[in-house]
């Protein structure tokens, strides 16, 4: 939990971060002294070349040559017998006019827009109260809130699956002690609450010390200021340490829309329990897996993957462009 | 607890936004050079099995034990899907595939499609067609295009419990209007018990297809050197008598519908909910490792008729051994797909004891030793005895190319009639009409 101390400051926008101008100003300095200033400078900048290479090189063939090869596939249409031809964008026309694609696009917006502000709520509450409370306590709270992010998920899903169990799940049990009956959760009417449970256990946590670094990384003279002026541990949270962290919030939200858009993990690990209810095409994500891999439809899945992308690219862009002043982004 | 784990943005986007593509130029890169099973020069020629049967290590060992010039080299890459989706991508990359793979009989057209299995039939594998049953043959075979060895099959049957049968007082239903009467009876003494469950998931899609075929329902008319014709009628008769009869009973909530794939299925098994499972060939095998607690109760009978003292039956499941045209050594890999069970009683026996496979090997099937065999787990019965004679019967049966669209979407019409969204008969329609779509927009000539 130490470094994520340290961590704190480096996040917070008020205070200078250390690490990285450090490192600048030590090379900046020796080169400075040099005489000879041309070769020098080209020497210094064939020897950058040189050190960005691997990453260059490792760049280029996982993530360019992938994408331009999947874009290239999206432009073409191959069927199982009719062959293989150059379609330009008749996929794409096709995924924006795909019921199921705009469904699964339908639910996951769906699930976000219940599912997001729930989760963010709860992360930050629990980073207002960890920063709050300093004692022994604190710690182990924030340790068991940030445990489930530390199970992989596609263990989580699988463990709530069994939970889930309507015959031998403890929820199942309780709602029947409760004298609630028989609750499937994993039913067509239960199924996203179900799905969203487990995503806002998997990751509350995760977003809980994104905002709690951030919240550390204030300077705490504001909350003696604040103290002094009279505000309480309430107006204190909503006046100063909230806005304050305010980049912060956008960044775990940033980050938790692109999660959505691009839900996939949790469907598809409960698809084999509940396929009556998780359809092949649940999810844009987990309907493009299923287009490849199972009904051989690589170039339409290629289209869908990259329409999805273009989805989530824009949409961020416009979401940091809306919250540029809240994000410190100008 | 790491602090250097990625965002979960960062590792998603990585992933998914190119998931297909990217995932198969990254498993071409792991799966490269594979396939290089080549002959160093003298030594015996290796050839890469994919496989997952149970125990099926020893039956490697007592092939390469037997052969000199070919050594086997067994990788487990995965149950169904997961190895379809391995091949298939190996496949598509062109490197990667092994060179005999084990395929379900209902994914062969599916890979023979795209090119991806070797006609074996110009090694020399017609020379087994009569050591087969015909049926199976058929299914792995077009004409003198031999593209798989069959290995094992399911032939259908009831297994219940004789304890609850007789606690309740029921009696074995020989046909399904019988079985309805012990459902409704059954469920009336006890509100907790069920007489099956409707295996109304994706990996009971072949269960569903099984009793369909055995009502007489079928559905594809194809054959891969009649492309690209191909005629689809997945809701004829046969099919629509099978969804009216199990829609009715789950209607009226006399079978349970919990997805075949879950915990609570085995649970259910093991502790009495269900009375009776109908199963294939290799059910034994499956319900004697899932419900261990109840062994000694179980009884085999043949499946209900749907005319008193009928004898129509069904396959649910089955494996052959496929040679892929990825291959550097068809005649040693042909030889392997044709010998690793073959008509090898020592493979069989291990095949058989070990990992209750139900043998299509006409000589093994049709032999004294797995005929006469006693089960504990069925209080001593002779199972074999009701199975045997029904894998005799089964009538043939075409598979389509794109089996796994027909099995999804039959799947996901079948939930919408459980959530009450259609109704049971328009489930058999709906599929007709999307698999008939699908198959259009890819090309294939639809007559039904």
């Amino acid at each position: 939990m130490s470094l994520l101390r340290q961590q704190g400051p480096a996040l917070a926008p008020s205070s200078p971060a250390p690490a990285e101008p450090l490192g600048v100003r030590a090379v900046g300095g020796k080169s400075g002294r040099r005489t000879s200033g041309l070769s020098a400078r080209a020497r210094h900048r064939g020897m950058g070349l040189l050190l960005i290479a691997p990453f260059t090189l490792l760049f280029l063939a996982f993530l360019v040559a992938p994408l331009a090869y999947a874009f290239w596939l999206s432009l073409r249409t191959s069927t199982l017998v009719g062959g293989d031809h150059f379609s330009w964008f008749a996929n794409y026309k096709q995924t924006f006019t795909d019921p199921q694609f705009l469904s699964g696009v339908r639910r996951v917006v769906v699930f976000g827009v219940v599912q997001i502000p729930v989760m963010l709520v709860l992360a930050l509450l629990g980073a207002l109260i960890v920063d709050e409370v300093t004692s022994r306590l604190a710690k182990v709270f924030r340790m068991t809130l940030f445990m489930p992010y530390a199970v992989p998920a596609v263990i989580g899903a699988l463990m709530w699956g069994f939970l889930y169990s309507p015959t031998f799940g403890p929820v199942n049990s309780l709602s029947h002690a409760l004298g609630l009956g028989k609750v499937d959760l994993l039913s067509h009417g239960l199924m996203l609450t179900s799905l969203g449970n487990i995503v806002t256990w998997q990751w509350t946590g995760y977003n809980m010390i994104v905002l709690y670094a951030a919240l550390q990384g204030l300077p705490r003279e504001v909350y003696e200021a604040a103290k002094l002026d009279g505000a309480g541990q309430i107006q204190t949270a909503l006046r100063i340490k909230i806005p304050m962290i305010s980049s912060a919030l956008v960044l775990t939200l940033m980050f938790t829309i692109i999660g959505t858009l691009q839900f996939f993990t949790e469907p598809r690990v409960l698809e084999p329990t509940a396929s009556q209810v998780i359809s092949p095409d649940y999810t844009p994500n987990l309907y493009a897996y299923n287009l490849a891999f199972q009904y051989s439809e690589f170039n339409y899945s290629a289209a869908i993957s990259f329409s999805l992308g273009a989805v989530v690219f824009i949409g961020s862009y416009f979401f940091l462009f809306a919250t540029r002043k809240r994000s410190g982004l100008k | 607890m790491s602090s250097t784990r990625l965002p979960r943005s960062l590792r998603r986007t990585a992933v998914a936004t190119t998931s297909a593509a990217l995932a198969a130029v990254l498993l071409a890169a792991c799966g490269g050079g594979g396939s290089g099973s080549g002959a160093s020069a003298g030594g015996p020629v290796h050839i890469k099995v994919w496989a997952w049967y149970p125990d099926f290590k020893q039956v490697v060992d007592q092939f390469n034990k037997t052969h000199k010039d070919v050594q086997v080299d067994w990788v487990q890459a995965g149950v169904g899907q997961d190895e379809y989706t391995k091949l298939k991508t190996a496949l598509k990359a062109g490197q990667g595939a092994p060179d005999v793979v084990m395929l379900e009989f209902q994914e062969l057209p599916t890979i023979q499609l795209t090119k991806g299995l070797l006609d074996m039939g110009k090694y020399g594998a017609n020379a087994d067609k009569g050591n087969y049953v015909s049926w199976a043959w058929n299914q792995a075979s077009d004409g003198d295009h031999v593209y798989a060895i069959p290995v094992d099959g399911g032939p259908m049957a009831m297994m219940y419990r004789a304890d609850l049968f007789k606690k309740y007082n029921l009696k074995v239903p020989t046909t399904w209007a019988e079985f309805k009467e012990e459902a409704v009876k059954l469920h009336k003494a006890d509100p907790n018990a069920y007489l099956t469950d409707f295996g109304s998931d994706e990996t009971a899609a072949g269960w569903r297809q099984g009793l369909m075929w055995q009502a007489g329902s079928r559905p594809y008319t194809y054959s891969a050197s009649k492309l690209p014709n191909i005629g689809i009628n997945l809701n004829d008769a046969g099919a629509k008598k099978v969804y009216d009869y199990w829609g009715d009973l789950v209607k009226n909530k006399l079978v349970d519908t919990t997805s075949y794939a879950t915990t609570d299925f085995y649970n259910g098994l093991s502790t009495g909910k269900y009375a009776t499972y109908i199963a294939a060939g290799w059910g034994p095998g499956y319900l004697s490792s899932v419900a261990k607690k109840t062994a000694g109760q179980w009884r085999v009978a043949p499946l209900p008729q749907w005319t008193a003292g009928g004898n129509d039956q069904g396959d649910w499941g089955g494996s052959s051994f496929a040679v892929t045209t990825q291959t550097q050594h068809p005649k040693e890999a042909t030889e392997v797909a044709r010998e690793l069970f073959g008509t090898s009683e020592a493979a069989w026996k291990i095949g058989i004891d070990q990992a209750y496979l139900f043998p299509l090997s006409s000589p093994i099937l049709n032999g004294a030793y797995f005929k006469q065999k006693k089960y504990d787990f069925f209080g001593g019965q002779q199972i074999n005895s009701v199975f045997v004679p029904a894998a005799n019967t089964i009538g043939s049966f075409d598979w389509s190319p794109f089996q796994d669209f027909a099995y999804n979407t039959d799947t996901s019409e079948v939930g919408k009639a459980l959530q009450g969204q259609t109704d049971w008969s328009a489930v058999n329609d709906n599929v007709q009409n999307q698999v008939t779509s699908y198959a259009s927009k890819q090309g294939f000539k639809v007559s039904k």
